[in-house]
């Protein structure tokens, strides 16, 4: 197959499973039927995906496909097209889309077992819609198409959080999400329209001829990483991040911490042509990330809810991803994208195994479970140490690649920030094993079974991959043009030394004993007000304050004045023309004789007019 | 659409009398209601859904013929009717009338289906649809302004009966400084909304016939042609008075602020096709007269004036939106978000650029697709549930996920998202905005989808998710037998004509390039 069929194959099978899911009640009523078919074609993308990027990785290079078909006219040209674009920095996202996608539907095939075949058939919908716009963003070869997949990506991880949509709580959590990325899209939007009117075009590339001046580069940087603030949960817009956690677990692991929320990053990657020209941007990359990284580290370390600390981990390692794009190196934040989305996937995973197990989210119903699910513990602790860094583990290459590029572009409090989170992170992940895994088993855990192979099978692939996927760094860097061979150096080595004290002190302070004495609970007063001051809570009060003060308070202003005073000024008018005639219905007096005098005045006025 | 037909097959198709018989097929079936009984129901709805269907195939088979390379004004036809005063039955379509054409058959077809469940007096009430619908057809075939305006009227005027009739009252409160008015007038009564609408946009008439026959004067009293009219360069003394009496005069029509207050009103009063034929076509007529024939024929008025057409628009999206937002009754959540809808159509209009003169016809097209499906929706809920307040409602996806699902395709089309309709015509009036004079346009449509997104999944999640519904909505449930035809017909338009914008944009595109140089002048260039 030629690879111009096989590209078309990645993006059309999940399509054509979308449309025929949705159209096709019967299929999509029946859980399993649906399922099949969701599964199959997300299969299909992923064959067809390794298949272009072995082409394309491990020094070979195919040609680029490039398949556009016009989608829009504007006086009489083309004004925008939509196809399919494979070059060597699509090929390895749609791997990972592929494959991260595929395992997280086998695995909800155990996961969501239990549910009715109506809304299991409703949820592997949804996933094939997800799975066609997820790698219809990556395949994009122009940022509009990227954008109308970026908001499909969107409306797809609306109705996945929204999936227990009897819950009130998702449904709140569902609308937050669409209205704060949406928020954030207006960047997008607004920089595509300055992009356009500056080139003529869509294209990352400036075309050849053209000059793109720094000042307009920065203005279009700026409001793409906007939307990217948005998409990929930097402060101050994470706090969507955390509710999303409502929806079922596999959705978490797939849209919420692997593929979905690292649109964002990869949408810098994609257009770092431009990004690359404006350096204000770059360097407030660097700051927010770092700071979001740090930011986000705390904060997990004081959730209980085993999927929070998930999600502020996310948010956390997204903050590495932004930072690196933001020294200048698109190879290191590029990478620990995909390595993150190996372990994280695999932590969701693990973390809906256990919730599977308990019938709880919280580390508190959970322990003791090492004993009754060995092999999810197993791969809980893989793909802890990935997360943590822990050397030769796919996470310490990648996190290692960053911390050296922040050191290389002198930004050394960014860089103290990034390794201080690392040993945040090590901590928190370490506190989580612990808790789950070790000391004294909850009563919900005594009744605990290991997950069926379904949920086991995919869980093992990822965590073969978080363990070795470090290893293809060289191939990455190859691939974008840079050489990046790995060496020890002293950020590396205090990095990594920070990484095990971490995990040190999250075993000391963990330890089954130790909490036995102290509980493991936070219970101090100042702790007390650290979680609150770090939590979601100032945050998420500022935008709800917004939202109710400002925008409902607007409309229901606005609405008051359309109804008592446009409305009732035209209501006026027509109570006037009432009233007015009324009164000079008061003219009309029936009586012959008061005609006759207004006769006679009347010739008298007209004779008078006539003499003068 | 180009390319379905062989060059030679259109052609032939293009010979049929093809504007004739979309306009005339609705009239000869609500002659054809004259002759039956009332008592036979089915031979009533019947009669009402084959002259719609007529419609709808003899416009896809325009937008067949219609030739693309040849583009233009085609499938002329003239019949004299009153020589002396140059009036004549001049019948030709361009792009944006085969475009306007589709949308009007589609929703008729729709509507005759929606209407199937009207009790009393339904061969009146068919005959009424479809003398309405003639008057559409009409407008957007006319190619003589005296005509344009005779179809229009014969459009705007059966709203009076359809509302006073078949329509149904709204309780408003009564409160603000003008609360002396509410018995008077009984501010919220079905008569009271047609009363309303009718004269508003009576009004708005009397400043186009001002308009109308000042413009006919000037081009020499010898023709109403718009052909004819288009060629006379009218005086700027004109042009600077007539033209916002044509914006002001259609505009209402469209909704414009503040003259929109009829919307709502008469929106949330009218019987299910009767919104849906309202908001989903006729208002539209409003906006193509401001385009065809104010800005056409008055090209420096409409430069002049652009600001103020596109600032009106913008407070139109704005306002709209947030007056959507407040409201609980789920019927006028729909009438103020197409308040706010038509405000990106006018924005579009106002920028006097490709992208957003495209964009602008687009949302009409669009637009009418997306109100005709929620208007269909809703008649659904309010005949089940006898209800249209939306704090009493939730959790009714548990016993209507059909409806849910088509409710909330019909929310993504109104906030933007790709793939639907309304992203295609939003994305095009923003990006022609932000190329225009007044970039700031651009951020105003912008924020206005953002609103929309709040109120339109707020509204979707108080009415179909959450827990079990009340015990008292025992009666709801998903549709049944005909009232499925409205749903998927407009549901299924909506994607399809999202995901490829180019089956209608490509005809919309072709007369926006041959009218727009003429309109927006040297700045066409720099713009583009």
């Amino acid at each position: 197959m030629s690879h111009q069929t096989l590209a078309l194959f990645v993006l059309l099978s999940p399509l054509v499973a979308a449309v025929v899911l949705f159209i096709v009640a019967p299929l999509r009523v029946r859980g399993p039927v649906s399922a099949g078919i969701t599964i199959a074609s997300t299969a299909i993308s992923l064959g067809a995906s390794v298949m272009l990027a072995m082409a394309r990785m491990f020094g070979q290079s195919a040609p680029n496909v490039d398949i556009q078909a016009a989608w829009l006219p504007g006086g009489g040209k083309v004004l925008s097209t939509v196809g399919v674009y494979v070059d060597p920095v699509a090929a390895p996202m749609m791997v990972v889309v592929a494959l991260v996608a595929l395992c997280v539907q086998v695995y909800s095939l155990g996961y969501l077992g239990h549910e009715p075949s109506r809304d299991r058939g409703r949820y592997f919908a949804y996933h094939a819609l997800f799975a066609f716009s997820m790698l219809g963003l990556v395949m994009a070869p122009n940022l509009l198409q990227l954008f109308l997949c970026w908001e499909l990506v969107g409306l797809a991880s609306y109705l996945l959080i929204g999936y227990y949509w009897t819950k009130p709580s998702a449904g709140q959590a569902a609308l937050k999400a669409f209205w704060v990325t949406k928020f954030a899209d207006m960047g997008l939007m607004l920089g595509l329209m300055v992009l356009f009117v500056k080139t003529g075009g869509f294209d990352w590339t400036v075309p050849p001829g053209q000059v793109l001046m720094t000042a307009d580069a920065e203005v279009i940087a700026g409001l793409l990483f906007l939307a990217v603030v948005g998409k990929s949960a930097q402060f101050p817009m994470h706090i969507w991040l955390p509710d999303a956690m409502e929806g079922p677990t596999p959705v978490s692991a797939l849209l919420h911490a692997a593929t979905m929320v690292a649109a964002g990053v990869y949408l810098i990657v994609r257009a770092y042509p431009i990004f690359s020209l404006a350096p204000t941007v770059l360097t407030f990359m660097v700051y927010l990330g770092a700071f979001t990284a740090l930011f986000a580290a705390i904060v997990a370390v004081f959730q209980d809810d085993i999927k929070k600390v998930l999600a502020f981990s996310t948010c956390s390692q997204l903050g590495y991803m932004v930072a690196a794009l933001g020294t200048g190196s698109m190879v290191s934040g590029y990478f620990h994208l995909t390595t993150h989305a190996f372990f994280k996937a695999l932590l969701f995973l693990t973390a809906g195994s256990l919730i599977h197990a308990v019938h709880s989210n919280s580390l508190h119903d959970m322990g003791g479970l090492w004993k009754k699910m060995k092999p999810t513990g197993v791969l809980l602790i893989i793909g802890s140490l990935a997360l943590a860094g822990f050397p030769m583990t796919s996470g310490f290459f990648s996190k290692d690649l960053i911390l050296e590029e922040l050191l290389h572009a002198g930004h050394i409090v960014p860089l103290i920030a990034a390794i201080a989170a690392a040993g945040l992170t090590a901590f928190y992940m370490t506190r989580v094993v612990m808790l789950s895994l070790f000391g004294a088993p909850s009563e919900a855990a005594e009744h605990a079974h290991e997950s069926p192979a379904v949920m086991l099978a995919p869980m093992a692939l990822l965590g073969a991959l978080a363990l070795v996927g470090g290893l293809l760094h060289g191939d990455f860097a190859k691939m974008a043009g840079a050489e990046a061979a790995f060496h020890i150096t002293p950020v590396g080595i205090i990095a990594t030394a920070t990484g095990l004290t971490g995990i040190a002190a999250g075993l000391w302070r963990f330890s089954p004993g130790k909490r036995a004495a102290v509980g493991s609970q936070w219970v101090s007063a100042p702790m007390r007000f650290v979680t609150w001051l770090t939590g979601n809570a100032p945050v998420d009060r500022a935008f709800a304050l917004f939202y109710r003060r400002v925008m409902l308070t607007a409309a229901a202003g606005v609405a008051w004045f359309d109804r008592y005073i446009i409305d009732a000024l035209i209501n006026l008018s027509g109570w006037a023309v009432l009233k007015g005639a009324e009164r000079f219905r008061r003219l009309q007096t029936g009586r012959p004789a008061d005609y006759i005098y207004a006769v006679i005045a009347g010739l008298i006025a007209l004779t008078a007019m006539g003499v003068m | 659409m180009t390319g379905l037909l062989s060059p030679a097959n259109a052609a032939a198709l293009a010979e049929l009398p093809l504007l004739h018989i979309v306009v005339a097929a609705p009239f000869v079936a609500a002659m054809l209601l004259l002759f039956i009984n009332d008592t036979k129901p089915l031979a009533v709805r019947l009669i009402g859904v084959a002259g719609s269907t007529v419609s709808l195939i003899a416009s896809v088979a325009i937008a067949l013929a219609y030739d693309m390379t040849a583009g233009g004004i085609q499938m002329t036809s003239s019949l004299p009717l009153v020589p002396s005063l140059g009036i004549s039955l001049e019948l030709g379509v361009d792009g944006w009338g085969v475009s306007l054409l589709l949308l009007t058959g589609l929703i008729m077809f729709a509507g005759a289906f929606a209407s199937w469940t009207v009790k009393t007096r339904g061969r009146e009430f068919y005959l009424m649809l479809l003398v309405l619908v003639t008057g559409v057809f009409g407008v957007f075939v006319s190619l003589d302004l005296f005509v344009f305006f005779l179809f229009y009227e014969i459009a705007v005027l059966p709203m009076y009966l359809l509302i006073g009739i078949w329509g149904s009252s709204n309780k408003v409160a009564d409160a603000g400084p003008f609360k002396f008015i509410w018995k008077l007038l009984d501010v919220g009564g079905k008569e009271y909304a047609a009363m309303k609408l009718t004269l508003m946009l009576l009004i708005g008439s009397a400043l186009i016939v001002a308009a109308m026959i000042a413009m006919y004067i000037e081009a020499g009293s010898t023709s109403f042609d718009l052909r004819h009219l288009e060629k006379t360069h009218f005086s700027l003394g004109l042009q600077m008075w007539a033209f916002p009496a044509l914006w002001i005069g259609f505009g209402t029509l469209a909704g414009i602020w503040p003259f929109h207050t009829w919307s709502p009103d008469g929106h949330a009063s009218a019987p299910t096709a009767v919104s849906m034929l309202h908001a989903g076509v006729l208002m539209k007529l409003g906006a193509f007269g401001v385009m065809r024939i104010g800005m056409v024929l008055l090209p420096e008025g409409a430069r002049e004036w652009a600001w103020l057409v596109g600032g009106v628009a913008a407070i139109n999206i704005l306002y709209g939106a947030f007056a959507a937002m407040a409201q609980k009754d789920l019927k006028y959540i729909i009438a103020y978000s197409s308040v706010s809808h038509m405000g990106v159509v006018m924005l579009g209009a106002a920028t006097l650029t490709v992208n957003g003169w495209n964009g602008a016809v687009y949302q009409m097209f669009a637009h009418g697709l997306m109100t005709g499906l929620f208007f269909a929706l809703v008649g659904l809920i309010y005949e089940q549930a006898h209800s249209r307040w939306i704090p009493d409602f939730g959790g009714f996806a548990k016993k209507q996920p059909f409806i849910a699902a088509f409710f909330t395709l019909g929310c993504l089309s109104s906030l933007g998202l790709p793939g639907l309709a309304g992203f295609v015509a939003e994305w095009l009036v923003f990006l022609g905005a932000w190329q225009s004079a007044f970039s700031w346009w651009a951020i105003v449509g912008l924020l206005g989808a953002w609103i929309t997104a709040i109120y339109v999944l707020r509204a979707t999640r108080r009415i179909f998710w959450g827990p079990a519904p009340d015990p008292k909505w025992t009666d709801i449930r998903d549709p049944i037998g005909t009232e499925w035809v409205a749903l998927w017909l407009l549901g299924l338009a909506l994607v399809v004509f999202g995901a490829v914008p180019g089956l209608v944009m490509d005809f919309i595109d072709l007369t926006t390039a041959e009218t727009l140089p003429r309109v927006a002048g040297q700045a066409l260039e720099v713009l583009r």
